[in-house]
């Protein structure tokens, strides 16, 4: 039963079971400012977030910035050649070091060097220099050069960010000790995503749109397909929706969506004869499309509760697109786009005030999964 | 992609990036500049003005210049929203605007009364 803010029906906590009548995340959790500052450590400070793309920083002192909640950390392949995260914060006196360079743009430098008053650091965080004069006390009369205390290195470093990988898919956790690993969090889609020669691809495309609704209105919309046959009439066409899956894992789902008619192997980069749309808590996809041979990303990056940025990277065979690779990418598109008018329609819906926790079909397992992890999340 | 639901009130413009081919309706002229970073820290990309509903009628294209005639209609400082739509109008895109905006600032020839909004000294 659909509950109203009518001053009688009472919300409950997401049941666990979908047929229960409170299977939806209360609509507050969708339109409230504190939600959005709670979810910056409930959510995005707690679970593996995804950060990027190795393939973007294939030499030492390649990097890339990133800015996750209130969180901005530079990306960099170091000495050893492996991905290290850090807090994009100076050990000094905690200056923002280096400029936002997206991982479309990445940057290069042999150490990193903070503006302010120059400390250096390696790219493995350690402190590599300091001007002379914090090692000298010249300008102060009350100390003594032998009083200045010697930096070590490892003690001044940089804030490091934990950080792991499926394939060239790069993930950090902010938490010191994080309660799950990427293995468990990921489970099964992990070893699915590295059966697959996803670093042999390139990155080739990417569009960041803004959209005006809460991120947790477009994970839900992204992760269920009863809205497919009124609105992507385009895209339907060329599916059998009634033979298709939706597939709910402990912190992913996944979308199989069968074709009407079987297409060459050489168009995927899978197996199955299908399209496998992966939705990775809390906020990335891997899109794998059945129709094409390459992948796609997207991350639903929270501007605030009414607002977020879709960042929709894509992977080919060479970064020069085919014409058809064109054609597919506007496909694509056209899809974001016919969600993004759904998804803002209901949130405006939504922020009218009058729903007070909606109701989820029996097919909309997926969204239920969603909205349960949230409140899990929120809970914790 | 933008919202029409507050038609009634009076737009700024819309935007656009090329690449990313969105345009975007734009009510108070700052939010350009809070989206046009926004859009850049992780594209890299420039967003322009692409239309503006702001008839400033500047006759040139010096930033500078254009500042100061915009300050008397501005006495608490000209929004950078308001100052890159108007020199869009003269061929000069946010991010030539906001460039100049830094040099002028670094050279201590413009002070900034409130954030993101700029007076000649
Ligand atoms: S704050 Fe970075 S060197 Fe001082
Ligand atoms: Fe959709
Ligand atoms: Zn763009």
């Amino acid at each position: 039963m659909t509950r109203w803010n009518d001053g009688h029906d009472e919300i409950g906590a997401v049941s666990a079971d979908i047929t229960e009548e409170t299977n939806a995340l209360p609509a507050q959790y969708f339109t409230d400012p504190d939600v959005h500052e709670m979810e910056k450590e409930k959510v995005f400070g707690r679970y593996w977030v995804y950060a990027g793309h190795a393939n973007r920083i294939p030499e030492r002192g390649d990097y890339f910035t990133r800015t996750i909640g209130d969180r901005q950390i530079i990306v960099t392949r170091d000495d050893e050649g492996g991905v290290r995260a850090f807090y994009n914060v100076c050990a000094h006196r905690g200056s923002k070091m280096l400029d936002d360079t997206p991982m479309t743009d990445p940057g290069s430098l042999s150490r990193i060097t903070c503006p302010y008053h120059l400390w250096a650091y390696e790219l493995d965080g350690d402190l590599a220099s300091t001007p002379k004069s914090f090692e000298e006390a010249s300008l102060n009369p009350d100390l003594d050069d032998d009083a200045v205390r010697e930096l070590d290195p490892a003690e001044n470093g940089l804030m490091e960010v934990n950080l792991d990988s499926i394939g060239p898919l790069v993930f950090v956790n902010f938490q010191d000790d994080p309660d799950l690993t990427l293995a468990e969090q990921a489970g099964s889609m992990k070893d699915e995503l590295e059966a697959l020669p996803l670093g042999e691809y390139e990155h080739a495309r990417r569009y960041v749109s803004e959209v005006e609704c809460n991120w947790k209105t477009f994970s839900g919309n992204y992760s269920e397909c009863d809205h497919c046959q009124a609105n992507h009439q385009d895209w339907v066409r060329g599916l059998e929706l009634m033979e298709s899956e939706l597939e709910v894992n402990d912190y992913h789902w996944i979308l199989h969506y069968q074709h009407k008619e079987d297409v060459d192997d050489e168009m995927r980069i899978h197996e199955e004869h299908e399209a496998k749309f992966y939705y990775f808590w809390p906020n990335f996809t891997v899109n794998m499309y059945g129709t094409a041979d390459g992948y796609g990303t997207y991350i639903i990056d929270p501007i605030d509760e009414g607002r977020f940025q879709l960042v929709a990277d894509y992977y080919f065979r060479d970064s020069e697109l085919t014409d058809e690779e064109e054609k597919f990418v506007q496909t694509s598109r056209q899809l974001q786009e016919e969600d993004f008018e759904l998804v803002e329609r209901q949130y405006e819906g939504l922020r009218s005030g009058a729903l007070a926790q909606a109701q989820l079909g029996p097919n909309e397992h997926t969204v239920h999964k969603l909205h349960r992890l949230a409140q899990e999340a929120y809970e914790a | 992609m933008a919202s029409t639901t507050d038609a009634e009130r009076p737009h700024a413009g819309t935007i656009t990036c090329a690449t990313c081919d969105f345009h975007a309706v734009i009510t108070e002229p700052n939010d350009a500049i809070e989206r046009y970073r926004r859009h850049r820290s992780v594209t890299g990309h420039d967003i322009k003005w692409e239309r503006t509903a702001l008839d400033a009628g500047l006759d040139t294209d010096d930033v500078e210049s254009a500042l100061d005639a915009l300050g008397d209609e501005y006495p608490d400082g000209v929004p950078l929203g308001v100052l890159t739509a108007a020199l869009s109008e003269q061929e000069v895109t946010i991010e030539a605007t906001l460039d100049a905006i830094y040099d002028l600032r670094m050279a201590g020839a413009i002070y900034e009364p409130r954030d993101d909004h700029v007076l000649v000294v």
